[in-house]
């Protein structure tokens, strides 16, 4: 054990960030910064990233711009095996795009009967609204995953960006005190 | 490519395969350790709840059903190293009822054993691979045994903040023994208190099996195959013995590995999944199966949390995820009035990011953004576990799916009794009263989905093969050399974490095994 050192251990791990493609080239980055350069999404269309940018923000402030999009697309294009997803955990199966495009579908259907509208289209109070419904499973005519589910998935993810990076604990004033710390602050 | 025989093949490398790899590689047999994850190194354990996900389950799933579906994936492990190379290291034993339920509550199964057949392997194992603790301290509880080779883990604000209101329950709490280096423990680190255990310990303070049994296996010669997935155990002609496993190599290419001793060591699910799968025309319900017991008594803890904030700053990222306090009073069986099953009482550990917003998870939106200030600095915890009696209904079975290598999914049926629901409840309530009696500002209940944790039971030991799979080492009751290890066996649980048993019973049986070498070879 003499070459385990302590804090600040010398990281051997190259998978602390994820890659994003940019002019078909494979870039590191995090997936704030990947919203900021607008890099193309690989298996969301537009609608998709907006919508669940959209439940993101409503669900954890800051997590637009902390590329909740970016994030899920990324991590919904490797092998389940390797995704970091909360969808992991709470034992969703694989295929994980599978549940998020139900889970797109079951909210977009059931705003457009609540309020006329695609969910990204609703104010801020209406989407809050929405939102708080969806979690305790109050949703008439609700189809797929239970709103529940889907409440819990997306606010994870949700978290993740904002709150479980570096950034977000310094954002919290918490230390990281890292063993091993993730590159690029992911 | 054919491979040469090997005297023992150990399907999952994590506790209990690793004990196993361990003990028999030192005895000198050839051991190869088949796992169907990737082989984690300690440079692979970033300090991330986000990359920490790697090391849960991957691979086929496990189908969930009933009425408290086990939280499987926040439980299992993937990999080399299995649920071990992420638990928390809490250490806390079974104690002498634990072993006697039928007999003395009319509950549940008697074990073939007694506390005393295991009390000197937990000794063995705590010198083996540390503890830290007060074994002392632990002794109004339990019989005396050895002392812990370390002295108990630092503590913080976040657990001594909750010791006047355990006082007023009159709740006496102890140091937690957990498998933890308080102090420099055979070359490996004191601990640093920084609270990433869950993802993975890389300095070597915690006891994984990477710097333990793992590591010494390997020392001694044992081979380990990552991306292995085992698919049946083979067995002679006759149905008399078992001769080697059916297993998928990295590339997804069919092998067979002959071997004169199997064991089971894949956790509490998948080990009936492949004894059900392993299905002949000699053993036609699954191997070891003639009981019609293999994947029943499935078992999990319950989990009563109770979070509080307080004035003051609690420091609550500093320390562990394993605790710093720990009490068995609430552990004799009728502990709470009207209400049956122990509980192990715990407190202090430090939390993260994300285990500040599951502690509130019904608040969303700019709620959620203050409580996060606010709970980073005054939000601090306590649980208690709880025991659930085995129920056969509980139970695993194969269902009609089939994964990538065309064996069929474990379907895995979970629902809690009335009793282990009354025991939450009543954990619940008490919780809540510690709280206010330790100087809380505000504190509530974690209700809503009742937690699991753990996963136990399914291959059960017992004296026969009509009321149990295996013996009290593991070894099958009709097939000699298939022998069974992992919290499987155990036919009670108790409201002890696990693992240390699963060490000490792994321990047990692997040494037997070792002495009995000749029995199962001829």
């Amino acid at each position: 054990m003499a070459n385990i050192g302590r804090r600040g251990f010398v990281k051997g791990a190259t998978l602390g960030v994820l890659a994003f493609t940019v002019g078909g080239v494979e870039v590191i980055m995090a997936p704030g910064e990947a919203r900021a350069r607008n890099v193309p999404f690989r298996l969301l269309d537009a609608h998709q990233a907006e919508t669940l940018e959209s439940l993101g923000e409503t669900l954890v402030p800051q997590a637009r711009e902390a590329g909740i999009a970016h994030y899920i697309d990324q991590q919904l294009s490797v092998p389940p095996h390797e995704a970091l997803l909360q969808a992991r955990i709470f034992n969703v199966r694989p295929p994980f795009a599978d549940f998020y495009r139900t889970a797109i579908i079951s909210v977009d259907e059931s705003s457009r009967r609540m309020f006329g509208r695609d969910f990204a289209q609703l104010s801020a109070t209406d989407q809050r609204e929405f939102v708080g419904r969806m979690r305790q499973n109050k949703i008439e005519g609700w189809t797929g995953r239970p709103g529940a589910a889907v409440y819990g998935v997306l606010r994870a993810d949700a978290v993740d960006v904002v709150y479980g990076t570096m950034e977000g604990y310094e954002a919290l004033g918490i230390p990281y005190m890292a063993h091993i710390p993730p590159e690029k602050r992911w | 490519m054919a491979y040469e025989k090997v005297d023992v093949v150990i399907v999952g490398a994590g506790a209990s395969g690793s004990v196993y790899a361990s003990v028999l590689a030192k005895a000198g047999k050839k051991v190869l350790l088949l796992d169907s994850g990737p082989d984690w190194e300690l440079s692979d354990l970033i300090s991330s709840e986000i990359w920490g996900r790697r090391v849960k389950p991957a691979g086929a799933p496990i189908l969930l059903e009933g009425k408290n579906p086990m939280a499987y994936a926040a439980q299992g492990g993937w990999g080399v190293g299995g649920a071990a190379l992420h638990y928390f290291a809490n250490f806390p034993r079974l104690l002498p009822t634990d072993f006697r339920m039928k007999s003395e509550h009319g509950r549940g199964h008697d074990w073939p054993i007694s506390y005393q057949d295991v009390a000197p392997f937990y000794d063995k194992v705590a010198r083996e691979i540390g503890v830290s603790g007060d074994a002392k301290a632990e002794e109004k509880w339990r019989p005396a045994g050895e002392a812990y080779p370390m002295p108990p883990m630092k503590t913080f604000r976040n657990g001594d903040i909750w010791m006047k209101g355990f006082e007023a329950s009159g709740i006496p709490m102890v140091p937690a023994p957990v498998g933890m280096n308080s102090v420099e423990f055979k070359g490996r680190p004191a601990c640093l208190y920084d609270g990433w255990c869950h993802v993975g310990c890389p300095i070597g303070a915690l006891a994984n099996p990477q710097v333990t049994y793992l590591g010494e296996a390997r020392k001694a010669g044992a081979e380990v195959r990552a991306w292995s997935t085992v698919t049946r155990v083979l067995t002679n002609q006759a149905g008399t013995r078992v001769t080697g496993v059916e297993y998928y190599d990295d590339k997804h290419q069919k092998q067979t590995q002959e071997a004169s001793v199997v064991v089971l060591a894949a956790w509490s699910a998948q080990n009936p999944r492949l004894l059900l799968n392993s299905a002949t025309d000699k053993h036609p319900k699954g191997l070891g199966n003639a009981s019609g017991l293999v994947g029943h008594f499935m078992m999990s803890h319950h989990v009563a949390n109770t979070w509080a904030m307080f004035d003051e700053d609690v420091q609550n990222h500093k320390g562990t995820v394993a605790v710093q306090y720990m009490s068995y009073e609430r552990y004799p069986k009728k502990s709470h009035d009207g209400v049956f099953g122990s509980s192990f009482i715990t407190a202090g550990f430090a939390v993260k990011t994300a285990d500040l917003a599951n502690s509130r998870a019904d608040l969303y939106g700019p709620e959620l953004a203050d409580y996060m200030k606010r709970a980073a600095r005054n939000l601090a915890g306590i649980k208690a576990f709880g025991e659930e009696q085995p129920n056969m209904e509980n139970r695993v079975e194969l269902a009609s799916e089939k994964d990538a290598f065309g064996m069929p999914l474990g379907r895995l049926t979970h629902s809690f009794d009335s009793d282990a629901v009354a025991l939450w409840n009543a954990n619940l309530e008490e919780g809540l009263r510690i709280a206010k009696a330790s100087g809380a500002k505000e504190a509530w209940s974690a209700r809503g989905t009742m937690p699991t944790s753990h996963l136990l039971g399914g291959t059960i030991m017992g004296t026969s093969a009509t009321n149990s799979v295996v013996d009290s080492y593991g070894q099958s009751h009709e097939i000699p050399n298939l022998w069974v290890a992992g919290p499987g066996i155990f036919p009670t649980e108790g409201a002890s974490n696990p693992t240390f048993t699963i060490f000490a019973l792994s321990q047990r049986g692997a040494e037997r095994m070792a002495s009995q070498w000749g029995t199962l070879t001829n």
